[in-house]
């Protein structure tokens, strides 16, 4: 074969015509991707893994499809996830019995896994099952929802699931929301069960086998997952598939780089900046800053109660009319949340739901009384321990209340802790005075009081054990009549400002940072980005 | 027998000798993670409604429910089989984890110890030939410089000035070019994959964006270097046959370079070997820095979070790294000065 000139030239115009022709097509791909920036790793296909990221959670939502979901409403400037309306993802409906303890599910007809395969009954059985059954996170979640065998589940025809609890459970139906009950595709998943791991976990740790909006295209553990659209979803609440062609969450450890990307416009949306760092974003206006208050998560010092000193009732309101509400809301917050303190009520709270803001405020004077009715006239010495992990707000914090309560005769040595340790700690009760955020998911005030102020768990930080308030929390989890609901609820409040066996300080913001011409964001439940819901505009 | 079976047996020899060093430091590593304070399987049991019985499984799994010694023979087995435990902050076995992302530590170092030798060796013998004056004082305040700055704050004021203001450095995310297609795996070395799969537009990606981070590390190694070049050039210097060298009227630049330059890199060739092991490890800010996927700061993430099984096998893997690197100093050492012979 000879090479003529004219092969040549007709050779480099090709080439010329694939390379303009290439670059078009990689910026195309640039507009249809979404690059979200977060601090720490997805370390897990599977959210019910135990020891899954948070990170991992939210691949999973968009990977995955649950019965039902949550809503949408707003509140502040921002869209946040509504507890309160819940609406079919895989199920076209659901029907609730009267007695409120059977939920009929009819799934979509048109419902398909990624590998093409129809979403059928037998699978929603066996991933239910799976749910309550398998050793992970996701049995301990759903029992909160009364959601714990098998038996529950039941197949009535091919496209229609029947799910049972023994007593109507207010949490029933919104722990199926959860994205621990998600959806597995069960003709993907059989083949890799053993009989060590009946349900497939090692195997779904590393694949995906879901319905969701999303597929995995790459996922390396530890850097960055690659999705890919699922264009024959149709679970959005318009009926149409996600936005984005493609996902890149990366992870970027150093929060100034990924506030640089952000400005820069190299990547589209991060969730973890330092919040110091967020204002200075917003003023400099290159970027879009969507914060809306984490109305399901809070941030609190918490007292052991069952040690001394802090078992004395007189000895924490002593604290908790000391402590510098305020100045730290300031100083450690620069005020970026909702203020759960500085509540006016003084014999019961007016609304039923929490957290609300308590009646709590800096009032030495008064303080100082309560020290010595609590038989402390000489003050006493504590520790007040916080994470590394939450240093920026802790630092400040810790060093405030210290100060504060020096002047009524407090003095607080302030312990430092790796995040490890102080779970550790904070698991075996050993630990008398702290600070801590934390979040329920499932934002219901018999929720949050069972969670976090009875039981020996870890999230009962101040081993709170109030007779009342165990009555109170059992009795309103099956209270079908919304007036008595509210009214257990209140009580429960009202016991918990008169103890105060926590000082709940605020709830803080999820800053959403993202590039202008983003749109669609939506707080949700796991405190991720839901790219379903994502928009360029 | 040939110099290649001489310098073989001495390997070997070598090899033989620090396995029981590595014994000691596996076993070390493995009883200091064990008293170092917190909980493992509550740490990563703490998810929302995590009880008892999932810190528990977690236990169990990570092997933590059975006593310490026993722990120590099944690890000892684990790793005499090439296992070396699973990660529970990735997910994936240690041992595949450490393999992906040694060659980008590896790939780093290199790339950064060429350009800092590249920097130090000709301003180490400018600073020697002329003792005390503007160069000598020049090569020592840069030196200084680098070796006070510390790397992460050389790395993010590099990503200000370069990226962030002057837009000429690539996003400091990682190896390539999130949005660039990645040459197929070959020997993990980003550089050699592309250069071997022909694909020049991953490699200039990938090459553009070692700049930032090497040039980091290259500034903070640059002192060593240079100093023990500018030192040990002078003592070579005042030698008696550089004196005759010159004496006998060959060229300035035939005595300094040919004659004295190589008897004065034996002491240069034993700091690389150190500088080079250092590095490794001391990358950990700057692969923070660049989000930079090696070995340093996976470690540093399992420390954090007390994940036993990551800690160890990277302490392990850097034991042997340091123990192959000490025997190619010794071997160049050869090379370099034949009448040296290590037994």
């Amino acid at each position: 074969m000879t090479i003529t000139r004219r092969d040549v030239l007709a050779g480099s115009a090709a080439l010329a015509t694939a390379a303009t022709m290439g670059g078009s097509a990689s910026a195309q791909t640039r507009a249809e991707t979404l690059r979200q920036v977060t601090g720490n790793a997805v370390n897990t296909l599977d959210p019910t893994m135990p020891g899954s990221t948070r990170e991992a959670f939210g691949i999973s939502v968009n990977v995955y499809d649950r019965l039902v979901s949550f809503g949408k409403k707003k509140l502040g400037n921002g869209w946040v996830f509504d507890p309160d309306t819940i609406r079919g993802e895989l199920a076209e409906r659901v029907v609730t019995s009267a007695d409120g303890m059977t939920f009929t599910f009819h799934l979509r007809r048109d419902a398909k896994f990624h590998d093409g395969a129809p979403v059928t009954a037998e699978d929603v059985k066996w991933s239910l099952d799976r749910a309550v059954s398998a050793r992970s996170l996701a049995a301990a979640q759903i029992q909160t929802g009364s959601w714990t065998k098998p038996d529950q589940f039941k197949i009535i025809d091919p496209f229609t699931v029947e799910a049972k609890v023994d007593k109507p459970d207010r949490l029933a139906l919104p722990n199926l929301c959860t994205l621990y009950c998600i959806i597995f595709n069960t003709k993907l998943v059989k083949p890799h069960m053993t009989a060590q791991d009946p349900w497939a976990q090692a195997w779904l740790k590393d694949n995906a086998a879901g319905s969701g909006a999303y597929m995995v295209e790459s996922f390396k553990p530890g850097e960055q997952v690659v999705l890919r659209r699922n264009d024959h979803w149709k679970g959005g609440e318009d009926g149409k598939p996600a936005h984005f062609r493609r996902i890149i969450c990366q992870t970027i450890p150093e929060a100034a780089t990924r506030a640089s990307l952000i400005e820069k416009g190299d990547a589209d949306i991060a969730i973890d900046l330092q919040a110091s760092d967020v204002p200075t974003l917003a003023t400099r206006e290159r970027v879009k800053v969507v914060s809306t208050p984490q109305f399901n998560a809070f941030t609190m010092v918490a007292f052991n109660t069952q040690m001394a000193p802090f078992n004395n009732v007189k000895l924490r309101q002593a604290v908790a009319a000391a402590m510098p509400y305020q100045d730290i809301f300031k100083a450690a917050l620069f005020e970026r949340g909702a203020a759960l303190f500085g509540g006016t009520w003084t014999e019961g709270p007016d609304k039923a739901v929490f957290p609300q803001p308590m009646p709590l405020k800096t009032d030495l004077a008064k303080a100082k009384q309560l020290l010595t009715e609590a038989g402390f006239p000489n003050g006493l010495d504590t520790t007040f321990s916080f994470n590394v992990g939450s240093a920026a707000v802790s630092e400040p914090m810790a060093a405030l209340i210290k100060e504060s309560l020096g002047k009524i005769g407090i003095r607080v040595d302030i312990q430092k802790l790796p995040d490890a340790q102080i779970s550790t700690l904070v698991t075996e009760k050993k630990l008398p005075f702290l600070t801590e955020t934390s979040i329920a998911w499932l934002p219901s005030t018999d929720y949050f009081f069972r969670n976090f102020f009875t039981g020996d768990q870890r999230w009962n930080y101040s081993s709170w054990n109030n007779a009342e308030i165990n009555a109170l929390t059992a009795q309103a989890r099956f209270e079908q009549d919304a007036a008595t609901y509210e009214k257990l609820c209140k009580r429960m409040i009202a016991v918990l400002a008169e103890e105060v066996p926590m000082i709940m300080l605020w709830q803080p913001n999820q800053d959403a940072v993202m590039a202008k011409t983003i749109d669609g964001y939506v707080y949700g439940y796991h405190r991720q980005v839901d790219y379903r819901d994502m928009k360029r505009v | 027998m040939g110099l290649a079976g001489l310098i073989a047996r001495r390997a070997g020899r070598r090899i033989v000798s620090s396995l029981p060093a590595l014994l000691g430091v596996v076993v070390f590593t493995f009883l200091l993670m064990r008293v170092l304070p917190g909980d493992p399987a509550i740490f990563f049991a703490s998810g929302p409604n995590a009880g008892q019985a999932e810190i528990e499984q977690i236990r169990e799994q990570m092997g933590l429910d059975k006593p310490i010694p026993q722990q120590l023979v099944l690890y000892l087995r684990d790793i005499a089989t090439g296992n070396l435990g699973r990660s529970m902050t990735t997910g994936q076995p240690v041992l595949s984890d450490l393999k992906n992302r040694l060659p980008a530590s590896l790939e780093l170092t290199f790339v950064a110890l060429i350009l800092a030798l590249s920097l130090a060796l000709p301003l180490g013998i400018l600073a020697a030939l002329k003792p005390n004056s503007i160069v000598d004082n020049a090569v020592r305040f840069l030196c200084t410089l680098g070796v006070c700055v510390p790397t992460f704050v050389s790395g993010l004021l590099f990503i200000f000035a370069f990226y962030y203001l002057l837009g000429i450095a690539p996003d400091p995310t990682g190896r390539i070019d999130i949005f660039a297609s990645q040459p197929p795996v070959v020997t993990g070395f980003l550089l050699i994959d592309a250069a071997l799969a022909g694909d020049w537009e991953a490699w200039r990606s990938a090459a553009s964006r070692l700049v930032l981070p090497a040039s980091t590390m290259a500034l903070f190694v640059l002192a060593p270097l240079a100093r023990m070049t500018r030192a040990s050039m002078l003592a070579v210097l005042t030698s008696d046959f550089v004196r005759t060298g010159e004496a006998l009227g060959l060229s300035r630049r035939r005595v300094v370079l040919v004659y004295a330059l190589r008897n004065a890199l034996l002491p240069v060739l034993t700091i690389m070997g150190i500088v080079f092991s250092t590095m490794l490890g001391a990358n950990v800010l700057v692969e923070k820095v660049f989000s930079w996927p090696g070995v340093a700061s996976y470690a540093l993430d399992a420390l954090l979070s007390s994940d036993y099984a990551p800690v160890q096998g990277f302490v392990l893997l850097m034991a042997t790294i340091f123990v192959a690197v000490n025997l190619t100093v010794d071997v160049l050492y050869g090379l370099a000065d034949p009448r040296i012979s290590i037994e």
